[in-house]
């Protein structure tokens, strides 16, 4: 060891950077590709040698895809008459009524088990792992069932069904918050003469607004994403982002790359904006109480 | 009075003549005959006016818009929602809405060879008797009509009348070098090849991967490998169950079809075992193919110049066959037959069976099938191969290619559990041709699944349609 | 230790009414919280699991007649399930995938979380970057995988360069690497979710023992191997479940990019139940294989349950005091 300290230094900073370097271009690589191909001309879509950097970049991709604009199909591929503006209204209306239900109802229950203990930790665990059954061994009696009742291709469906998978998440996430909140705030209010509802909307779960907003962007993202359930139930009246991406899997003139870039930056963009604004708050969601504060 | 044109005489005879004229069925006093189209919008008038929804795969509902609105002007009869999905991906869905016995969708536009399996399910609605009181009939050429029948009974209506023709590129056959070459090593003539062998070896002399130009065009992957394979197992003399339905694919012909299936691989591009159909038309349209067996609409897209680069450079014909059964048989195939099936359970059932039956008269299906733009529904009726604008968008040569295998056009297994039979040899094929499976073992382990299948759907059932089946066939071994 | 029931300040007067009162509205409250999550399973999760158990005892062959009148068949179904080589292969393939991707995830995150546990230059950066995969939706990641994974394509294209040799495997049809190729998708997509794990726990390491080793000539590897890591199992734990569990039920991207071929080489247990259930329909040999799986993931989750518990419990001891006061086991 006849390296000086700062040699030491100065090498294991470089190892740090070149690592971290290369699984940035890694990380972000796809994402870039997606990007640009989302603005490629269609003879550049798949070519070789690839073609790295569109030229010239165009937007009639987008202007077709999520505009219906016909004059940019060029005449040259099946112009779709799918409606992708419809679908994303569909995914954003499934998902934040799916999340919200979530949220709220996950939240009570969180105070309920770290006030009451209305549930053992035992019970807890449980409650996360059933998030962890695979949805395909429910699917075929969801959709038989839900034909039965008439939730089949409806909104209800997918909301109640998402709400019921993401709710162990929300309790666990909201009561790593309401924990940290200190038990004199309510003895204060009971003191005051505040019955236990009030005590709970109008005094603990204003003072974690913002873990509810952690919380709920989170399972967002879950809700947002959701893909096999949805393939299932829905049919002609509703469709969510995920499934309308695989309609384009191709005509008879080839895979329409870039149009299936453009729908999809469409579908991670919002996911994108929504974990980078949480993004401090995602170390807290994940850790279900495993990491001490 | 003799100055007057008409005598009495005449007039009185005239007078007779129009009542007695009145009183003969299907004859309408100094009017010609009602046109199939008239009386199948007069049998929808007697039906409530109502948009009927379906599901459907967008690029097929595109062209048939403009002949749905004529429709509804005259019927108040339109196509509201649609589910909007591949007709691959179609059948599946079909099968989850008949075990759910949904009433949603009035039709479905499918693959035809769907039709026993849902109709024993329970699903599809019988078009006879919409047929007769609309006084239509199903003009198809050759005894392509009967691929809409089960048990007797009519279930579909055609729109998209897919059969494969073999497809050469007439530069490369005709190119001397390539006509040197083909004849030093076989000492033959290079010309169009008539059996699976003859297009093996042509493929084989004038591929050139170094220019990336491979010699087959064909597909091997696990979902379409199988409609290849019918092809050289019927050529064969093979038929797919004896008549206690017991499988009969492990014979010398199956593995003779084996055997020319796996060939393949030694003249198609490494990657092609993964390809589906949006990967290899575009190959073929710009010239990376010799020669393949395909479905007849990609003729058109080669005959367009603003989307293809061989235009004019091919040679459309006969399938091969096989001498393998001691005779010369040739055998084409027609699946995915895209059709419009009628949901039993729909409580709009007449209006969307009339609706099939507007789409699918010859008259109004010849521009469904010569869009140029949207060129998914290929020709299937009589009516249309005469056309003027069907011959000029696959040309000439191409409308008399799917003519002539139009003659020879087989189905696949034509049974109710064709999902089933289909999904099971594709899997055991693609296995063996990406070196999963041993060649030899292929036709053992479909039978031993195939008679599961069987005995899971019931034997005497299944013996029970094999008549339907066997009249789908074609009867004779080669066009005339 | 108080339990928040009872408030510690208690209004006085007439003690035993109060408290039969106050216990009464606690319980009232108690059970209005917990209703919406029973009526939830009632009406939704236990239909749908009778209904699957009701399957996987009756066949019912799709043609034959409708689902109520399926025939008994008592245990058929599961014996022909356990005796389906197909669906052992199934089990292997899935279990293969789930090992080997939570292994990477993994690695891939610890390493990155060990690297960037202390702050430097352009460390927000990097942390942007490194969740965004997470954020992309898995049918996205698998189409753009179809776009970039051809033989001639814009992957092989880059690494031919860097390496200059010529680099031209097969991703999405060579059946020998099919399942890799999942594989390193899945740890693309999801190591950042080790990685946030990894690097709140490291955050969370108390500084003071690490001092301590240092101060006492303790070697770097030392530090690591006897301090940090045992602090660190139970959150390497609960990453590694969590993945493990996720990645037995994946199906997006098998799905999109191979549908369990080519030939089988992709045919994890999601997409052989997917094929059984919507390609064969065999309805009934559905529900009993589901069921299966079912049982195969409580063991592991019972497992698992046990193993977490076991470190919280420790973690709450080493930290020298419990947040809640533990029922008894």
């Amino acid at each position: 060891m006849s390296m000086t300290k700062t040699q030491r230094r100065r090498i294991s900073a470089t190892v740090r950077y070149s690592v971290l370097t290369l699984w940035a271009i890694i990380a972000f690589f796809p994402i870039y590709w997606m990007v640009s191909t989302s603005f490629k001309i269609d003879t550049q879509w798949f070519s070789w040698p690839p073609v790295y950097f569109p030229d010239p970049p165009t937007l009639a991709n987008y202007l077709n895809v999520w505009f219906g604009a016909e004059q940019y199909a060029a005449t040259q591929y099946a112009i779709s008459s799918q409606k992708p503006l419809i679908s994303m209204m569909n995914s954003f209306v499934i998902a934040t009524t799916s999340t919200f239900l979530a949220v709220f109802f996950g939240a009570i229950i969180a105070y309920g088990v770290s006030r009451y203990r209305i549930l053992s930790e035992a019970r807890m665990f449980q409650l996360l792992m059933l998030r962890m059954i695979p949805p395909i061994v429910v699917v075929a009696p969801l959709s038989l069932y839900y034909s039965a009742i008439g939730l089949l291709d409806s909104r209800t469906g997918l909301i109640l069904i998402y709400f019921l998978t993401t709710l162990p998440y929300a309790v666990w996430m909201t009561k790593s918050f309401i924990d940290e909140v200190p038990r004199e705030v309510e003895q204060a209010a009971e003191i005051l003469g505040a019955s236990r509802w009030r005590t709970v909307f109008e005094i603990v779960l204003p003072l974690i607004r913002s873990g509810l907003v952690a919380t709920f962007l989170f399972i967002l993202i879950l809700t947002w994403s959701e893909y096999l359930l949805a393939l299932i139930i829905t049919k002609t009246q509703v469709t969510t982002l995920p499934i309308e991406l695989s309609k384009y899997q191709g005509t008879t003139e080839g895979r329409v790359y870039g149009r299936q870039a453009a729908l999809a930056v469409g579908i991670t963009v919002p996911l994108m904006i929504i974990g980078l604004i949480i993004r401090k708050h995602l170390a807290r969601g994940f850790s279900f109480g495993m990491v001490r504060r | 009075m003799t100055g007057s044109k008409f005598s009495r005489r005449t007039l009185m005879q005239g007078g007779v003549g129009l009542t007695i004229a009145n009183f003969l069925p299907g004859t309408m006093p100094f009017a010609q005959a009602a046109t199939m189209e008239e009386s199948t919008i007069a049998a929808a008038k007697t039906v409530q006016a109502t948009d009927v929804s379906g599901m459907i795969w967008s690029p097929y509902l595109v062209p048939m818009q403009p002949v749905i609105a004529d429709f509804k002007k005259a019927t108040g009869i339109g196509v509201g929602a649609v589910q909007d999905i591949s007709i691959f991906d179609a059948p599946q869905r079909a099968m989850a809405e008949a075990l759910s016995r949904s009433p949603q969708f009035d039709f479905i536009h499918i693959d035809s060879n769907m039709i026993p399996s849902l109709a024993s399910a329970g699903y599809l609605e019988p078009l006879d008797e919409y047929m007769k009181k609309a006084d239509f009939k199903i003009e198809a050429v050759a005894d392509y009509a009967n691929f809409m029948t089960y048990k007797g009974q009519t279930y579909g209506i055609p729109t998209d009348g897919n059969v494969h023709i073999q497809y050469v590129r007439k530069d490369l056959l005709e190119d001397a070098d390539n006509k040197k070459k083909f004849a030093d090593k076989y000492g033959k003539e290079l010309k169009f090849p008539q059996t699976w062998e003859d297009d093996l070896k042509i493929q084989e002399t004038l591929m050139d991967p170094s220019k990336d130009l491979y010699g087959s065009g064909n597909l091997r992957n696990r979902a379409n490998g199988p409609t290849w394979w019918y092809m050289i197992f019927y050529s064969a003399g093979g038929f797919t169950f004896d008549d206690d339905m017991n499988p009969t694919l492990n014979t010398p012909a199956g593995q003779y079809a084996v055997d020319i299936y796996l060939a393949d691989k030694k003249v198609a591009h490494p990657e092609s075992a993964g390809w589906g159909t949006p990967q290899m038309i575009p190959r073929i349209a710009q010239g990376h193919v010799v020669s393949c067996q395909y479905w007849d609409g990609t003729a058109k897209l080669n005959e367009n110049p603003a989307k293809s680069k061989t235009t004019g450079k091919w040679l459309y014909g006969l399938v091969p066959g096989s001498d393998f059964s001691g005779k010369r048989i040739h055998r084409s195939i027609s699946s995915p037959l895209a059709a419009i099936l009628i949901n039993k359970y729909s409580p709009r059932k007449a209006q969307a069976a009339y609706l099939a039956l507007w789409l699918g008269s010859g008259k109004n299906s010849i521009p469904i099938v010569s869009d140029p733009v949207n060129t998914f529904h290929d020709v299937w009726a009589k009516e249309q191969l005469k056309a003027p604008q069907v011959i000029k968008a696959y040309s000439a040569p191409a409308i008399k290619a799917i003519e002539a295998n139009f003659e020879v056009v087989s189905p696949p297994t034509y049974l109710t559990g064709y999902l089933e039979f289909q999904d099971t040899l594709g899997k055991n094929l693609s296995e063996a041709y990406v070196g999963q499976l041993p060649a030899k073992d292929v036709l053992k382990k479909t039978e031993e699944e195939w008679a599961a299948i069987v005995k899971r759907i019931g034997r005497s059932k299944l013996k029970s349609e094999l008549a339907s089946y066997k009249a789908v066939m074609p009867k004779r071994d080669m066009p005339a | 230790m108080s339990v928040a029931a009872v408030p510690a300040a208690s209004v006085p007067s007439k003690p035993a009414a109060r408290t039969r009162a106050r216990r009464h509205s606690i319980r009232v409250f108690r059970w209005s919280i917990l209703a919406p999550l029973i009526a939830l399973l009632a009406f939704i999760l236990l239909p749908v699991l009778f209904l699957q158990l009701y399957f996987s005892f009756h066949q019912w062959t799709v043609y034959l007649g409708s689902w109520w009148e399926a025939d008994y068949v008592g245990l058929d179904l599961f014996k022909e399930v356990l005796s389906d080589p197909r669906f052992g292969w199934a089990v292997v393939r899935s279990l293969v995938f789930a090992t080997g991707s939570t292994i990477g995830c993994f690695v891939v995150g610890f390493a990155l979380a060990y690297l960037m546990a202390k702050p430097f230059r352009g460390q927000a950066v990097y942390y942007l970057i490194f969740i965004l995969p997470m954020l992309t939706v898995p049918v996205v990641v698998a189409y753009t995988a179809e776009m970039l994974l051809y033989q001639s394509g814009p992957i092989n294209d880059l690494i031919s360069r860097i390496i200059g040799l010529d680099f031209k495997p097969m991703w999405l049809t060579d059946p020998n690497i099919a399942l890799p190729t999942v594989m390193l998708l899945e740890i693309w997509n999801w190591a950042p979710f080790s990685f946030i794990i990894m690097l709140a726990g490291l955050a969370a390491i108390p500084k003071e023992p690490i001092e301590a080793a240092e101060i006492l000539g303790a070697s770097k590897w030392r530090i690591f191997w006897e301090v940090q890591l045992p602090l660190l199992r139970p959150v390497i734990f609960l990453a590694l479940v969590l993945r493990f569990l996720e990645a037995m039920a994946e199906f997006p991207k098998t799905w999109a990019l191979f549908q369990g071929g080519p030939g089988t080489a992709t045919e994890t247990l999601p997409v052989y139940i997917f094929l059984t259930t919507w390609q064969y329909f065999e309805i009934s040999k559905g529900a009993a294989m589901s069921y299966i799986v079912m049982l195969l993931m409580i063991g592991i989750v019972l497992i698992a349950i046990r193993l977490l518990r076991r470190e919280k419990s420790s973690l709450d001891s080493m930290y020298g005091q419990a947040a809640h006061a533990e029922p008894p086991a």
